[in-house]
C-alpha cells in the first residue's frame, strides 16, 4: 500500500511538473465560465422549460471541454514514460503492473475531479450573488457531478489504453480523442444512419449525450452506472494487457 | 547468484538471444562484450524482468526472472542504456521516490539516501533538477538508483556509454568499489573497460557466446594472433620463400624498404614462437638482419576476428 501511495503521489506531481496542468485548468475553467454564462443569458427574460443545470451541462462549450480535456489528460501517461524510456527503470522496480496502471489512473482522475470543482463552484456563487435561494435545482446538479466523476472514469480508461498502445503523444491523443467523441455522439450519429428503431434505442443506451440530458434533469438512472463502471474496468483490464503484451516485445 | 541456461529471445522468427548460459558467483564483476546488436542489452532486459525470454530459463538470487519476477526484482539493481530519467524532478526526490517504490522503509531511507548518493559523488547536487546536470551525474544517478535498495545483484548496461575520460574513470572505480559485496553484471563495447575491472568476461555476437573466462587467460589463449616483424637485407624472394616455410608462420607480407632491406610481418599460428627460427635461418643465409619484434594482438584485433568470422569452438 505504501508502495502504491507513493507511486500515487508521483504521478499526482507529475501532472504540476509541466505546464499542462495549469494550462487544461485554465481552460476548463474559462470554457465553464463561457458556458455558465451563456445559459444564464438564455434564461434572461425569458422563460425556459429547462433549469440552469440542464442547460450548462447540454451547451455546445461544455462539450468542447468534454473533447479537449480527455486526451490532454491521458497522453502523457504511458507515451511519455516509454518515449523517455523512464518505463524500463518504472516497470524494472518491484511493482506490479496493475500498481502502475492504478496510480497512473487514479491520479489523472483525482486531477479530473479537482478540474469540477470551480464548474460547481459558479452555481453556488451565483447563488450568493444573485440572493435567490432557487436559482437552479441543487438535486440536479448533484446529479450531475456523479454522472460527470462516472463519465471521467470511463474515459479517463479510455485514455490510458490509448496512451499505452503508442509512445507517440499524438498518436494517442488522436485517438484518445476519437474514441471519446464517438462515444460521445453514438446515440446522435445512429439517428443519421438508417437502423431501425429498435437498435436505435439499444445504441442510446450508450451515448454519454443522453445520459447527460437525463442526469442534468435530476433523474439518476442505474443503468449507464452500471454500463460506466463494467466499462472501465474492462478498459483498464485491457491497459494492463498491452503493457503486460509490451513485455513478450514485438 | 545469476544463473542462466539456454536463454532464447525470438523478434519476428529472428533470435536476438539464442540459446545462452552462463553464470555469475556471490561478489564477481562480469564483463558483457560485444558489438551493438549482439544482444546484450536484450539479455540484461530479460533478466531485469523488463522483457520475457522465448524460451530458457534466468534465475536471480535463486529466483525465477518470469515466475518470481517481484522477487528477483527486489535483488536486483538495473541500470538501463542511456539512464532514463525524469529531468523535471530534484535528484533526491527522484532517489527518495525510487527508494519508496523498491521498499526500502522509512527507517533505512534516510540512511540509504546519504550513503549511495555520497558514494555516487551526487550529494553535491541533491537539490538541483536532474535535466539540468551533465551526463556524467546522470550517469551516477542511475548508479545511485540501482543501489538505492541495497541489492545483491547489479546490472549495469554500458555504465560508461557518453563519458569523458575522468567521468570514466570516476564511475569505473565506484563500480570496482562495490565488487565483492555485489554481483555485478555489466556490458560494454570498450575492450579496455573490461580488462581494467572485470574478473570474467563474456563475449557475446549475434545472441551466442562466443567466449568467456578472465580477461588476462582470454588474452594469453588469444595470444595465436601474434605477430613478428623482421627487417631483413637480403634477396627479397628467396627470403619470402625461406622465412615463409618456417615452423608457426602462417602467413607473410612483405613490404621493400630500399636498399635491398626487407620488412617482413609474419602472421603466427598458436601459441608458436618461432623467432630463434628466424634468427637461425637469417644468420644461416647470411642476410642481415637489424630488426625483430613480437607482438601479441591487442584485443581489439582478437575481438574483430571473434565477432566477425565464422563460429570457432572456442569454449
Amino acid at each position: 500500500m505504501r508502495r502504491f501511495l507513493i507511486l500515487l503521489q508521483r504521478e499526482l506531481a507529475a501532472f504540476f511538473y509541466s505546464p499542462m496542468a495549469y494550462l487544461v485548468l485554465a481552460m476548463v475553467m474559462g470554457l465553464n465560465g463561457v458556458a455558465f454564462r451563456f445559459a444564464t443569458a438564455l434564461m434572461d427574460g425569458h422563460v425556459q422549460p429547462q433549469s440552469l443545470v440542464s442547460l450548462t451541462f447540454n451547451s455546445f462549450w461544455f462539450r468542447m471541454i468534454f473533447f479537449f480535456l480527455f486526451p490532454l489528460l491521458t497522453m502523457r501517461l504511458f507515451a511519455e514514460e516509454r518515449k523517455m524510456g523512464t518505463f524500463e527503470t518504472l516497470m524494472t522496480a518491484p511493482i506490479r503492473i496493475s500498481e502502475v496502471v492504478l496510480s497512473k489512473y487514479l491520479a489523472c482522475l483525482i486531477f479530473y475531479c479537482v478540474l469540477w470543482i470551480p464548474c460547481i463552484g459558479n452555481f453556488i456563487l451565483f447563488e450568493m450573488i444573485t440572493g435567490s435561494g432557487n436559482a437552479f435545482p441543487a438535486g440536479a446538479l448533484v446529479s450531475v457531478a456523479f454522472l460527470l466523476l462516472l463519465l471521467g472514469a470511463f474515459n479517463i480508461a479510455l485514455g490510458c489504453l490509448a496512451s499505452a498502445l503508442s509512445r507517440n503523444q499524438i498518436v494517442a491523443a488522436v485517438a484518445a480523442g476519437t474514441l471519446v467523441m464517438l462515444h460521445f455522439f453514438l446515440g446522435f450519429l445512429a439517428g443519421f444512419a438508417k437502423v431501425s428503431p429498435e437498435v436505435l434505442e439499444r445504441v442510446v443506451y450508450f451515448s454519454s449525450m443522453d445520459h447527460i440530458n437525463l442526469f442534468s434533469q435530476g433523474l439518476i438512472d442505474s443503468r449507464p452506472v452500471v454500463y460506466y463502471l463494467s466499462a472501465t474496468a474492462f478498459l483498464l483490464t485491457l491497459t494492463h494487457q498491452a503493457i503486460e503484451q509490451r513485455r513478450w516485445g514485438i | 547468484m545469476i544463473h542462466v541456461q539456454g536463454l532464447t529471445k525470438t523478434y519476428r522468427g529472428r533470435a536476438v538471444v539464442d540459446g545462452i548460459s552462463f553464470e555469475a558467483g556471490r561478489g564477481e564483476i562480469v564483463g558483457f562484450l560485444g558489438p551493438n546488436g549482439a544482444g546484450k542489452s536484450t539479455t540484461m532486459r530479460i533478466l531485469a524482468g523488463f522483457l520475457l525470454p522465448t524460451s530458457g530459463k534466468a534465475e536471480i538470487a535463486g529466483h525465477d526472472v518470469v515466475e518470481q519476477s517481484l522477487e528477483a526484482r527486489r535483488h536486483l539493481g538495473y541500470m538501463p542504456e542511456d539512464v532514463p530519467l525524469y529531468p523535471e524532478m530534484r535528484v533526491e526526490e527522484y532517489l527518495r521516490y525510487r527508494a519508496g517504490i523498491k521498499g526500502v522503509t522509512k527507517a533505512l531511507l534516510k540512511g540509504s539516501l546519504d550513503t549511495n548518493m555520497e558514494r555516487c559523488g551526487v550529494a553535491d547536487v541533491r537539490h538541483k533538477l536532474i535535466g539540468t546536470l551533465s551526463k556524467g551525474y546522470r550517469q551516477r544517478i542511475g548508479l545511485a538508483d540501482a543501489l538505492i535498495h541495497d541489492p545483491a545483484i547489479l546490472i549495469l548496461d554500458e555504465p560508461t556509454n557518453g563519458l569523458d575520460p575522468n567521468q570514466i574513470r570516476s564511475v569505473r572505480e565506484i563500480i570496482r568499489s562495490l565488487g565483492g559485496n555485489h554481483t555485478i553484471l555489466l556490458s560494454t563495447h570498450i575492450l579496455a573497460e573490461v580488462e581494467a575491472i572485470c574478473e570474467r568476461v563474456i563475449i557475446l555476437d549475434q545472441g551466442r557466446i562466443k567466449a568467456s573466462g578472465e580477461p588476462s587467460k582470454l588474452a594469453r589463449r588469444l595470444e595465436r594472433g601474434a605477430r613478428i616483424t623482421v627487417e631483413v637485407r637480403g634477396p627479397a624472394e628467396a627470403m619470402a620463400r625461406i622465412l615463409g616455410a618456417i615452423d608457426g608462420v602462417k602467413k607473410i607480407a612483405p613490404e621493400s624498404l630500399g636498399d635491398d632491406w626487407t620488412r617482413f610481418v609474419m602472421d603466427i599460428q598458436g601459441l608458436a614462437d618461432p623467432r630463434e627460427e628466424i634468427f637461425r635461418t637469417v644468420t644461416r643465409e647470411q642476410w642481415r638482419l637489424r630488426h625483430l619484434s613480437m607482438e601479441a594482438a591487442t584485443l581489439e584485433e582478437i575481438f574483430a576476428g571473434l565477432t566477425t568470422a565464422p563460429e570457432e569452438g572456442w569454449n
